[in-house]
């Protein structure tokens, strides 16, 4: 069947002029764009858009994610072609080796196949053999942004939303470990990668491709990533000396702040939170700074962590004494 | 204590390494009856990085080059001090054509010199240090680190 029959069997509205050609192998994923449709594992992906990465207000386009529309079943999907690539990442002060692996992505999407902590989808291969990877969509919000839109004070926010938010994402957390359990990493545990499903009100983990090669602590970039979202999550967004010279501050402003108190990678972020909410549970400072640049002792593994959070959660369900 | 003059030196092609050999060769330069077992746990490349087999085929095969020839190099130079030395490499478990049955999973290289020294009753272990922040131990992890933690009967000598 020719491209344009089928888009109009399954899509009638969509103008002819602009229906493409079927691609088999998706090899120059450059190639591919708006209109084309790709035949894979037996079904039809007609292509709607290439996706972009977005931070700092800046669009960056992602050549080998496609938005689709899955033919067959009228499905909104996201299309991943095969791309690898290796690339330098800074985190604060330090510059590491990350690289994209669709091949471990592909793995996680069948290790996490109907565990809805994570985004879902399946891989399949095309043509010329590429793993190309199928997602569903996942419609919800971003958990950080929910957190930081919240209009309340922080120490408001601090005894009536964050037990909850922590609660919630302690479940994030120990699907982290699960990945862990079965030897993978995450690989790029950051705000913009844990997102709240409408439906379900679940936390979701996405985006698995990244990976890194750390072989005596293989675990260490994804633990200080939890610890980064932590510190997010407590602060109600990240304590800053500017954040702290807005005006919607709350906090405590007559403090003398030490480099100690600082993250140990990020060192304009504040983990001694402590010192600017003074309310906040010493449980869960301690734990925040673990990630401090005072700090001697790290965390190896999600459960530690998680068990030291869980202690904060209790402390903060006690309430506000302070 | 396994004897002391039965010594690993643990190496990973590094400059850091390569100062613990110079070191030992320095220290122990025509002393008789040492033994210099200059250890190599393998640390290939992951197949993830690449798109096809042969690619990552290759790219293991010029690790391995290039182990080798560090490792030679050290022990000729451990042999000009007069010191009686020999190669070993603990293979990758994951490796392409790792056909040993001791090899190395990965997961810990000081778990496995450990493992290596226990086995021989070697009585020293020397490692290069990087000289690594407190973040990036934290990160990274830090093979001398943990094999100063793990040692039992032996000595650790850490080359700055």
């Amino acid at each position: 069947m020719l491209a344009h029959q089928l888009v109009a069997q399954y899509y009638p509205d969509f103008p002819r002029r602009r229906v493409g050609r079927i691609v088999t192998d998706t090899t120059d994923f450059m190639g591919i764009g708006y209109g084309d449709v790709m035949a894979l594992g037996g079904r039809h992906y007609l292509v709607l858009r290439d996706e972009k990465e977005r931070s700092f207000g800046l669009e960056d386009p992602k050549y080998w994610v496609k938005r689709c529309l899955e033919l067959e079943t009228g499905e909104s999907k996201i299309v991943k072609l095969v791309f690898y690539e290796e690339f330098p990442v800074t985190l604060g002060e330090l510059t590491i080796q990350c690289f994209r692996s669709p091949r471990k992505e592909a793995r996680i999407l069948q290790l996490v196949a109907g565990d809805r902590r994570f985004m879902q989808g399946r891989c399949t291969l095309d043509a010329a053999g590429n793993e190309v990877r199928i997602l569903d969509i996942l419609r919800g919000e971003l958990l950080a942004n929910t957190v930081h839109r919240l209009a309340m004070d922080h120490r408001t926010y601090c005894f009536s939303k964050l037990p909850e938010v922590l609660t919630q994402f302690g479940h994030a957390c120990q699907a982290i470990a699960f990945l862990h359990q079965h030897g993978e990493n995450h690989g790029d545990i950051r705000r913009d990668h844990l997102w709240i499903e409408n439906e379900t009100a679940n936390l979701v983990w996405i985006d698995f491709d990244y990976t890194y090669e750390f072989h005596e602590n293989p675990f260490g970039l994804d633990i200080f990533g939890l610890g980064n979202l932590l510190l997010y999550l407590c602060g109600k967004g990240f304590v800053t000396h500017l954040a702290m010279a807005e005006d919607l501050f709350s906090g405590n402003r007559d403090v003398v702040l030490e480099a100690g108190d600082f993250s140990a990678l990020f060192r304009h972020r504040l983990c001694n939170l402590r010192k600017v909410y003074p309310y906040l549970p010493k449980e869960l400072n301690d734990t925040l700074m673990h990630f401090a640049a005072s700090s001697e002792v790290f965390y190896f593994h999600v459960a530690e962590f998680l068990e030291d959070v869980e202690r904060g959660i209790a402390a903060l369900r006690q309430g506000d004494w302070s | 204590m396994n004897d002391s003059k039965r010594l690993i030196v643990a190496v990973d092609g590094s400059e850091n390494s390569w100062r613990a050999v110079e070191y030992v060769a320095r220290i122990l330069a025509g002393l008789p009856d040492v033994w210099v077992c200059v250890l190599s746990v393998e640390r290939l490349p992951s197949r993830d990085r690449f798109a096809t087999e042969e690619a990552w085929e290759t790219a293991c095969r010029i690790h391995r080059e290039r182990v080798q020839e560090f490792m030679e190099r050290c022990r000729r130079h451990l042999e000009q001090a007069g010191l009686a030395a020999e190669t070993m490499i603990v293979p990758a478990c994951h490796g392409p054509e790792t056909e040993a049955t001791a090899c190395s999973l990965g997961t810990s290289i000081a778990r496995d010199i450990i493992a290596f020294q226990e086995q021989g009753q070697f009585g020293t272990v020397v490692v290069g240090r990087r000289g690594v922040s407190r973040a990036e131990e934290f990160l990274f992890g830090s093979v001398t680190t943990k094999v100063t933690h793990l040692a039992r009967n032996c000595a650790v000598w850490v080359v700055q």
